[in-house]
């Protein structure tokens, strides 16, 4: 062999044994795993980098990013089939109850017991772990959380003509709104026609009081309907019977208050659902909104909402009935694992959760701007992330006093029926909150009533997750 | 010879054995599997309820339930719209077309269009036409000062707007059937009625018409099915909402089916659906046949 032969012979094996060294060194190399996702704030963030998570770890991550409504239909199917195409889900904290009594998810609580410190366990709003848990065990992983608060537009709050004219017409100083009865007055304050004064500046279009989800698609009122159910005092559940019981004075007095809003919302309300209802605030079009945590995080953004750039946006906990503080109604937007996945798989996916969740991840992309509406205690409270994203403060104060979002496995069939009940009340086709109430809550428990009642008393328990036990 | 025919018969056979075979898997089978799903409670997403025989029960729950008959009275409602706007735009597109002018031959082709575009394009078109704050129509309409209409967030206009977008994609296929009919009709009435001085009008209502009869009949036949089955359409727009405004069968058959899971209910509500149709398509028939035999 010649000399130069030789020598790229020996420049071939040693380069290939240095891959093989760097192959080795990635413990997931070969493994490819697709996340059944979502194109919301918790995963399009992500979804930039996950090169990264390819080169630290060998796993290539694809993720397919779908819209809300639909998505857990396509979970369903995929958790139903023998043969997993996505080894890790997206999930919204209300389907936890559903997958986790089909056992479509696996069990992360020995993961995260034992990876505690890692994934800085204790850093984490302990409401959020509690969402993601079913009957104690921990399914999911939080990836973003939420709260159900006020979005409204700070500038208009703070202009003199605007808060002397509040006053002169209800009596007391325009200010966020600690009862629900003040909500309503600012919407009806600023509910303004096209060629009237706003700030001084004669409007080119119509500007609305509010801008709520009215919408039946996917259940889309529901979503504004029980945050503010739960703050009249209503519950989902009898606990002696396990079965719906939304049709009591609470119910009925929060539908009615939902609907004496319709005259201040935009003319297509009833297709209002999130993204669209979420739009008029981004546009500065509205003056105040009751909404989630997770589209918040774009008010701040000029790349993504053009109220930054007309105006400025305000943030505060969710009114009550009566002024007083009380738990916020609080959810998460999270990251699964398939349980039918083969156990090497499982591995290279908590791994990829660990990473996409963890403190150093988040807080990187709250340096950059892109901040994800939060879960971590330490972000959250960081004083310079507090004053680059007003609405932080808010997310730690109410999140430290939450209550747990509806996790039975029968949301889906409240969130449709009460959906559909809601909107038709809300469009005048039904006549009472009563008797649509009534109709949802009837159809919920004709398919309940078939389960033995020590499985409804169970379904209705929320266990406290073991992770959190000391 | 006896020998040559049954040989015939088992090769006839062998033939057809992969027609039937693929009949038999994509007909047959799923309705005798969505038979059976119709008498289980069989609810997809909660592997957890037992999936029990219950007999009828699920037929009982479909033909007692009030969302069920709504959903039953929107689709005739959206039939009867559609179906005579259709007949009404599409006989008289079909005159307009087949007149010897100039540029005909290209106006008929562009008209064809919406027709060879799938329902869910369709849907998609007209939802950005239709859309509340930045849909085309609404901004036409305030450029001559005419107030927005909430085309698809109305429980008054929803139904409307869908018949709009069905009758824009189904009106050519009436054109292109009435067309091709017009064309193939006989010269020798029209020449006796041009003789014995009858009016355009005359001749279209006792010469045109009558013989348009069984052509006109078979298309309302295949578009009353269409329309009965009508789904992607109002899934892309509407969702079958706003409220309940615009849940036909087909959307209702799906929200029990891939919504609350309960494929048996869905599968009772498919069967309660396709015997409406049938009985439906029996009386027409019928109807067909008396008419024929009076005349």
């Amino acid at each position: 062999m010649s000399g130069w032969r030789r020598h790229v012979l020996g420049m071939v094996l040693a380069l290939s044994a240095a891959t093989g060294a760097i192959a080795q060194d990635k413990p997931f190399s070969g493994i490819t795993l697709k996340m059944l996702g979502i194109g919301d704030t918790s995963v399009t963030r992500l979804a930039k980098i996950t090169g990264e998570f390819e080169e630290m770890t060998g796993a290539k991550v694809q993720i397919d990013m779908l819209p809300y409504p639909g998505l857990i239909d396509k979970i369903t199917i995929e958790t139903s089939s023998d043969n997993p195409t996505y080894q890790l889900l997206w999930v919204d904290s209300p389907w936890i109850g559903v997958l986790g009594e089909a056992g479509s998810l696996q069990d992360l609580t020995d993961f995260a017991k034992r990876d505690a410190k890692e994934i800085g366990l204790d850093d984490i709003i302990p409401v959020q772990l509690q969402e993601n848990s079913w009957q104690g065990r921990l399914l999911a992983f939080p990836a973003s959380g939420m709260i159900w608060h006020v979005n409204y537009r700070q500038d208009l709050f703070e202009n003199q003509d605007e808060k002397t004219a509040f006053k002169a017409k209800y009596n007391y100083d325009l200010a966020p709104p600690t009862t629900f009865a003040q909500y309503h007055d600012i919407a009806e304050f600023f509910t303004r026609k096209k060629g009237e004064k706003l700030a001084g500046k004669v409007l080119a279009s119509d500007f609305y009081g509010t801008a709520q989800s009215y919408s039946r698609v996917q259940g889309a009122i529901t979503h504004d309907y029980f945050p503010i159910m739960r703050a009249f005092g209503g519950d989902y559940w009898d606990p002696k019977t396990g079965l719906c019981t939304m049709t009591g004075e609470p119910h009925v007095k929060a539908a009615e208050f939902m609907k004496s809003l319709v005259p201040f919302n935009p003319p297509d309300y009833l297709g209002l659902m999130w993204d669209i209802q979420s739009g008029y605030m981004e546009r500065g079009e509205t003056a105040i909104a009751g909404y989630w945590s997770v589209r918040t995080v774009r008010l701040t953004n000029p790349a993504e909402a053009k109220l930054p750039t007309i105006g400025k946006a305000g943030f505060s906990a969710s009114p009550t009935v009566d002024g007083k503080p009380e738990p916020t109604y609080t959810g998460s937007l999270s990251f699964a694992i398939n349980s039918k996945i083969p156990d090497k798989e499982k591995e290279a996916a908590w791994a990829f959760i660990k990473w996409g969740t963890s403190e150093k991840i988040m807080r990187r992309l709250a340096d950059e701007g892109w901040g994800i509406s939060q879960f971590r205690k330490s972000i959250l409270s960081d004083p310079a992330l507090q004053a680059k994203y007003p609405y932080y403060k808010v997310l730690l104060d109410t999140q430290n006093n939450a209550r747990r979002r509806i996790f039975h496995p029968f949301y889906a069939n409240v969130e449709e029926n009460f959906g559909v009940e809601l909107s038709k009340y809300m469009a005048g086709e039904t006549q009472t909150a009563e008797e649509a109430l009534k109709t949802a809550c009837d159809a919920v428990n004709e398919q309940l009533e078939s389960i033995p009642l020590e499985t409804r008393l169970r379904w209705i328990n929320d266990e406290p997750v073991a992770v959190l036990a000391k | 010879m006896t020998y040559v025919r049954s040989r015939n018969r088992r090769l006839a056979g062998t033939f057809l054995l992969p027609t039937a075979a693929v009949l038999f898997l994509t007909t047959i089978y799923p309705m005798l599997y969505a038979l059976w799903l119709s008498l289980r409670n069989y609810d997809l997403a909660k592997p957890f309820i037992p999936r029990i025989f219950v007999g009828l029960k699920n037929y009982r729950e479909v033909l007692t339930s009030d969302a069920f008959l709504h959903s039953l009275v929107v689709t005739f409602k959206l039939m009867a719209v559609t179906l005579s706007v259709q007949f009404v735009l599409g006989v008289g597109m079909a005159i307009l077309v087949t007149q010897r002018l100039p540029g005909m031959a290209f106006i008929r082709t562009l008209l064809l269009i919406p027709m060879m575009i799938s329902p869910v394009i369709v849907g998609l078109v007209w939802l950005f036409l239709y859309f509340p704050e930045l849909g085309y129509l609404n901004y036409f309409l305030s450029m001559v000062g005419l107030n927005p209409i909430p085309w698809i967030t109305s429980t008054q206009w929803a139904l409307t707007a869908i018949a709009i977008a069905d009758i824009w994609q189904w009106t050519p296929f009436i054109m292109m059937g009435t067309a091709a009919a017009l064309q193939s009709l006989s010269p020798e009435p029209y020449e006796a009625a041009r003789i014995d001085g009858n009016s355009t009008i005359d001749v279209f209502l006792h010469v045109t018409l009558p013989q348009l009869k069984p052509v006109l009949i078979s298309l309302m036949f295949l578009r009353a099915i269409d329309a009965f089955k009508i789904y992607d359409i109002i899934f892309v727009l509407t969702k079958g909402g706003p409220a309940d405004a615009t849940e036909t069968i087909a959307l209702y058959i799906y929200r029990q089916s891939f919504t609350f899971w309960r494929m048996g209910v869905g599968a009772a509500a498919s069967f309660v659906s396709l015997i409406v149709i049938s009985v439906l398509i029996t009386l027409f028939f019928r109807s067909m046949q008396k008419s024929a035999a009076s005349r």
